[in-house]
């Protein structure tokens, strides 16, 4: 009897053992470190499913290589930055040659920081960062490295984007700069003060406000009144979370008619939070790289947002997602072998599809540039926004795209390359 | 005038927020002496039961339903887990609500989910009732100020002018005489912690919907709250109210104040040029520091005068 049990135990040990070597010669694995747990889980959490949505796309289509899979692996960060180097050591430990993250710039620097190190000490076990998300300027610029690519626009392409659209608005003259007194917000206030000097100068700053960050303010009353006696036409702010939705709030409340020009305030959550009233009361202005009602979105996008739509019942917000998965695996296929460092020389200088013209990644400081659209929160549009099958009643309409050229700006990266 | 009016009824209006959110928790303190660590999750709670009531019958009956739930929540966390945590002290108790702030969090976010559910004001209340110094001011947050004031003064009158309140305040200070004379003093210890986590479900059915009803509502409440019962004087109902309009006007002048120490100096004819950490520091005008000044006031509070505005013991 026990000799039976233990020849199942065996059998299935060796079983277990060799069908794991299998896949780990069968795939090649993409780390994703972001929160699953604590109180931005529903960020993380979607990532992942979209990323493992797309990267299933390209292993339906025959993988790469000739047969080989993408295999996206999560690891929950909970949002501690600490936590972040723990759960890379253990990606290093399992050897995963590709890790990505991008919620949260700080949780990217370590990532940055410690590969830094690791690709150093260890030749021939390097491991790729691919930055989907994390927006902070310096790691494309004196913290650029050959290992980090970045798939998302930086903050300063962000705030050059939404300046270019406030000069095509006439009515534009008084803006009102509130951010959020930490890096990001700091980084979002200095690019806007430089941008609009130099491309809007018959814009007039009339105020500037750093804010405590992070929910901490439960009353924005004081804010509205100093906007509505600056007489402010619009307010650039890269607020987002509940400093956004409050701040939104509690303009409307006040009926202060004014523009909002912003990056995150206008995402999936915080349009829920807000609700329909007072998300169309003032026009809440975003720049994203495509929008499902975008006029000029493409036949195939379109295919395949109905895929991911019937795939996580989630209209498809971030198609940055998209374009790393397809590139990434377009660099495999060029460099002919899941080695990083020659996927990372693959990488540079590639384009893809995007919505609005290809997509570039830019050699010198391996920041993806793409065309980028406006767009503000309406009801009037053909297709509202679902996520969980619940449909929030509205979804963006596109005020205008911003030309690649006119977000690439010059970068201060002098990068080391590996030899060839 | 008109920013004097503006910064005295926009400090009623934040104050009156704040002195909801924290009545109960000072209750729950001056009454039983537990420094509730779970207080900001019932208010948390309230606002999605109200979300969830008001979704189907609508918000005025979700405005008694709600908190009437969360009492009985709280009852029974109090008589069947804290009573029994009490026998360990004090330090068990604090060890226990923050633990239960946690297993809250997580409930909330398996039975809502991760991301802000839409909990709005209702649309009877979403219209400008009335415009001062070019703000509007919406019916919904006139509503909440009178219901909080009339929280006051119900609460006030009950704890010091019935037969209830004294039996209250008699069980807290003398606890074997009140139940010699006949009373069930466990009983009033459960009611009373009944009632405060009440009083916290109210704030949240009545701020949720401005605030944004979501997981970490409670976490980044947690500190103000404490800053407010500690300023009053803990236990002082009297003090929480004090406490809380006192913050209000406060941050509010504050961050209407543009002026730092730089242009005070540069006011009696000097001019600074140094580039180092001191120069962040004389240009930071109060309203950047406005939303640290309660923390400030905490600090000054607890080292001049420990017990508070209105409290009769130390912290």
């Amino acid at each position: 009897m026990l000799n039976k049990f233990f020849k199942i135990f065996l059998f299935t040990i060796s079983l277990v053992y060799f069908s794991s070597a299998i896949k780990a010669e069968d795939t090649i694995k993409i780390a994703i470190i972001e929160p699953m747990s604590g109180p931005l889980a529903s960020v993380g959490l979607d990532l992942i499913e979209g990323l493992e949505f797309y990267a299933e796309r390209i292993n339906k289509a025959g993988g790469v290589l000739g047969g080989k899979h993408i295999e996206i692996v999560p690891y929950d960060n909970a949002m501690v930055a600490e936590k972040t180097i723990q759960q890379l050591r253990k990606v290093i430990d399992e050897d995963i040659r590709y890790v990505t993250q991008g919620v949260g710039s700080n949780h990217a620097l370590n990532i940055i920081k410690t590969l830094g190190k690791h690709n150093k000490r260890n030749p021939g076990k390097e491991v790729i960062f691919l930055n989907h998300s994390a927006v902070t300027t310096s790691f494309t610029n004196e913290l650029c490295n050959f290992y980090h690519f970045r798939f998302d626009a930086n903050v300063d392409m962000k705030v050059a984007a939404l300046v270019s659209q406030m000069t095509k608005d006439p009515s534009i003259k008084k803006v009102y700069l509130l951010n959020q007194n930490y890096a990001y917000g700091q980084s979002f206030q200095a690019a806007a003060r430089r941008l609009l000097a130099e491309r809007a100068p018959q814009i007039e700053i009339v105020g500037d406000e750093l804010i405590v960050p992070f929910g901490k303010i439960l009353d924005f009353n004081p804010y509205v009144s100093k906007i509505t006696s600056s007489g402010a036409d619009t307010i650039l702010t890269g607020n987002w979370g509940p400093d956004a939705a409050r701040l939104i709030t509690a303009t409307a409340n006040s009926q202060l008619k004014v523009k909002f020009y912003t990056i995150y305030a206008g995402i999936p959550a915080a349009m829920n939070s807000m609700g329909v009233k007072i998300s169309t009361f003032n026009p809440i202005v975003q720049v994203t790289e495509a929008h499902e009602n975008d006029p000029s979105h493409p036949d195939w996008l379109k295919e395949i947002d109905k895929e991911y739509m019937a795939f996580s019942n989630k209209s498809p917000y971030a198609d940055r997602q998209r374009f790393m998965i397809e590139m990434f695996a377009a660099a495999v296929e060029k460099a002919g072998t899941a080695d990083p460092t020659a996927v990372a020389w693959a990488m540079e200088g590639m384009t893809a599809r995007g919505a609005h013209g290809d997509v570039y990644m830019r050699p010198d400081d391996h920041q993806m540039h793409f065309d980028m659209v406006l767009s503000h929160i309406s009801t009037d549009v053909e297709k509202t926004f679902i996520y969980n099958n619940e449909d929030y009643g509205m979804a963006y309409v596109t005020d205008g795209w911003v030309d690649m050229a006119d977000i690439t700006l010059p970068t201060t990266c002098k990068m080391k390359r590996p030899k060839k | 005038m008109d920013v004097i009016l503006f910064t005295l009824f926009n400090g009623l209006l934040y104050g009156m927020l704040l002195f909801m959110l924290s009545s109960g928790l000072t209750l729950i303190f001056g009454m039983m002496g537990v420094l509730n660590f779970a207080h900001a999750s019932f208010f948390m709670l309230g606002a999605y039961f109200a979300y969830q009531i008001s979704k189907y019958i609508g918000f005025i009956p979700a405005l008694f339903i709600a908190p009437l739930i969360i009492a009985f929540c709280g009852a029974m966390v109090e008589k069947y887990a804290l009573r029994r945590v009490h026998k360990f002290g004090h330090v068990a108790e604090l060890l226990f609500t923050f633990g239960l702030f946690y297993i809250i969090e997580e409930l909330v976010q398996m039975i809502w989910g991760k991301v802000p559910v839409g909990y709005h004001v209702p649309e009877y209340m979403d219209f400008t009732l009335f415009s001062m110094s070019g703000m509007g001011y919406q019916a919904y947050a006139m509503f909440t100020l009178v219901v909080s004031i009339a929280m006051f003064i119900v609460l006030f009158s009950v704890l010091t002018k019935t037969r209830a309140g004294l039996i209250i305040q008699a069980a807290l200070t003398h606890p074997e005489i009140v139940s010699s004379l006949g009373h069930n003093v466990p009983k009033v210890f459960m009611l009373v912690f009944g009632l405060g986590c009440a009083l916290a479900g109210l704030a949240g059915v009545l701020a949720g919907n401005t605030l944004g009803t979501e997981p970490s509502m409670a976490l980044s409440l947690g500190p103000i709250v404490f800053v407010v019962i500690v300023v009053g004087g803990l236990g002082s109902l009297k003090g929480a109210l004090v406490a809380s309009i006192l913050i209000g006007i406060v941050q509010t002048t504050a961050i209407s104040l543009d002026y730092s120490i730089n242009n005070f100096i540069e006011l009696i004819g000097f001019s600074v040029d140094i580039e180092s950490l001191w120069r962040i520091l004389i240009d930071l005008t109060i309203s950047q520091i406005a939303p640290i000044l309660p923390y400030l006031l905490l600090v000054l509070m607890l080292i001049f005068r420990p017990r508070g505005l209105f409290g009769n013991r130390d912290v």
